[in-house]
C-alpha cells in the first residue's frame, strides 16, 4: 500500500486580477467574474517560464520542509500538457536540475484536469509492486501560453501553478486506492488546442483569428473550451464515476469527510454538489485566488487542508479529477 | 418545477421577473456561453434532464426551453 508523505505548491508571481480583466473586456465586469465564477484572481508564469521550471520550484519548496530527501525518490511523475521540448522527456530534465538519484526513473504524462489522480494511480502501482519505494508527482501547466488575450471564455477561468507530492509505501492503515478510471475520446473537440503539432501543424492560416458568437477571439493556435459540453459531460460522468468509486472502497457518500473534486470553478461544483446532495462543508473550494490550475488543482486543494490541519487521521477523502479528454478519474484516500 | 425553473431562469438572466413568453432580448437579458452553462445545471437539477448547448443556443424564450424539455420527456 501507499501513502502520501508530503506536499508542497509552487504560484507564478505574477497575478491577473479580475480588475485587469475588466479593463480589457468592459461588460466584463470585476464583481460579475467573482460572482459567476468563484474566482478573484489568477497567477500566470513569466515569459520564460516554463512548466518544467515551475514544477522544479515545486518541488525545492517540498525538499526544502527537510521531510523527504531528494536522495530517496527513485521515480519522478510529471503531469503536464505543456513540455518543455516535444523531446526529450521534461522529466529527465527535471531529473537533473533536482540532481535526483540517476537510479531513478522519470516520465511525463499528458493529462490535464484527471492527471493527479491518474498519476497517483501510477505511483501506487509502482509501490504496490515493489518497482518503486518514493515516487515524486510534480504536477505543472501553463494554459495561460495557450490562451489568446483577446478570449475572455478562458482567460477568466485558467490560472498556472505546480505541486509536488511524493508518495511512499505505507504499512499503516494509510492507503491510496482503489481507482476508477474513465475516457471519453469523442469531447476531444471540446476542449484542444488544435493546432501545434502532427494533426495539423501550425501555419498562416491557423493563426488566423475568428470570433465566436459570444464576442470571444481565437484562432485554430489557441485554446478553445465548449463551456456547454463540458458542462454536461462533468453532470454525466463525475456522479457516475464517484458511485462506482463507492462500490469498490465499499463506503457509501455519507461515510466521506472530503469530496475533493476538480477545481473547474465554483458554479459546476456548487453543480455537482447538489446532484450528488452533499452538503458545503464536503466539498472543499480552493479557486478564488488560482483559478483553474488544471491538474494542479486537486493537489492545491490537498496541499491546503494538510497545511490547515483540517484532515485528521482516519479521514476518508475521495478524490476526482474530469475534464480535458474526455479523461477522469476518482480514488479513495485513507488518512 | 416549472416555477423554480422559472426562478432560477430570472436569477441566471439577472432580470427581476420572467415570464415563459419573455423574449430574451427584448428583456435586455445574455442569452451568452455563461447563461447555457447555467441553464444546462439548472435543468438537469429541476428537470433531470441534459440538453445539448448547441440546442439551448438556438431558443430565445423560456417556452422555448420548456417545449425542448417536454420533447425530450416524451422521448425517454
Amino acid at each position: 500500500m501507499s501513502k502520501i508523505l508530503d506536499t508542497s505548491v509552487y504560484l507564478p508571481e505574477k497575478i491577473l486580477t479580475n480588475k485587469e480583466l475588466e479593463k480589457i473586456f468592459p461588460s466584463w465586469s470585476a464583481k460579475k467574474i467573482y460572482t459567476k465564477t468563484g474566482i478573484k484572481e489568477r497567477r500566470i508564469a513569466a515569459e520564460h517560464e516554463t512548466a518544467g521550471d515551475m514544477g522544479i520550484k515545486a518541488a525545492e519548496n517540498l525538499f526544502q520542509k527537510d521531510i523527504v530527501s531528494r536522495l530517496d525518490i527513485d521515480f519522478l511523475i510529471f503531469c503536464t500538457q505543456a513540455p518543455d521540448h516535444i523531446l526529450p522527456t521534461t522529466a529527465c530534465i527535471i531529473q537533473n536540475e533536482l540532481k535526483l538519484p540517476k537510479t531513478c526513473g522519470a516520465l511525463d504524462i499528458n493529462l490535464g484536469c484527471s492527471g493527479y489522480v491518474y498519476s497517483l494511480s501510477l505511483a501506487n502501482g509502482l509501490i504496490e509492486s515493489g518497482a518503486a519505494n518514493n515516487v515524486l508527482i510534480i504536477t505543472s501547466d501553463t494554459y495561460s501560453k495557450y490562451i489568446n488575450p483577446n478570449d475572455k471564455s478562458v482567460r477568466t477561468l485558467f490560472g498556472d501553478a505546480a505541486t509536488a507530492t511524493v508518495i511512499g509505501s505505507s504499512s499503516s492503515k494509510e492507503s491510496i486506492g482503489p481507482f476508477v478510471f474513465g475516457t471519453d475520446g469523442s469531447g476531444a473537440e471540446n476542449l484542444i488546442v488544435p493546432a501545434g503539432l502532427f494533426r495539423l501543424p501550425r501555419t498562416a492560416k491557423t493563426g488566423i483569428e475568428y470570433k465566436d458568437s459570444s464576442g470571444n477571439y481565437r484562432s485554430s493556435n489557441d485554446l478553445y473550451m465548449n463551456g456547454p459540453e463540458i458542462m454536461l459531460f462533468s453532470l454525466k460522468e463525475v456522479p457516475t464515476a464517484i458511485d462506482s468509486l463507492c462500490d469498490k472502497s465499499k463506503i457509501n457518500l455519507d461515510g466521506y469527510d472530503y469530496f475533493i473534486l476538480h477545481q473547474a470553478n465554483t458554479f459546476m461544483l456548487e453543480a455537482l454538489r447538489k446532484k450528488l446532495k452533499l452538503p458545503p462543508k464536503k466539498i472543499p473550494i480552493f479557486i478564488e485566488n488560482t483559478g483553474n490550475t488544471v491538474s494542479s488543482t486537486i493537489p492545491l486543494v490537498l496541499d491546503n487542508l494538510l497545511n490547515d490541519k483540517k484532515i485528521a487521521k482516519g479521514y476518508k477523502v475521495l478524490l476526482c479529477g474530469f475534464g480535458v479528454g474526455y479523461s477522469w478519474a476518482a480514488c479513495h484516500i485513507q488518512f | 418545477m416549472e416555477d423554480r425553473f422559472i426562478k432560477g431562469m430570472a436569477e441566471i438572466l439577472e432580470v427581476e421577473s420572467l415570464t415563459k413568453e419573455s423574449r430574451f432580448d427584448e428583456i435586455g437579458a445574455d442569452w451568452d456561453s455563461l447563461a447555457i452553462v447555467s441553464t444546462i445545471a439548472l435543468l438537469d437539477e429541476c428537470f433531470e434532464i441534459m440538453i445539448p448547448g448547441a440546442k439551448l443556443a438556438e431558443v430565445s424564450s423560456i417556452d422555448e426551453i420548456l417545449s425542448i424539455v417536454n420533447q425530450n420527456i416524451e422521448t425517454i
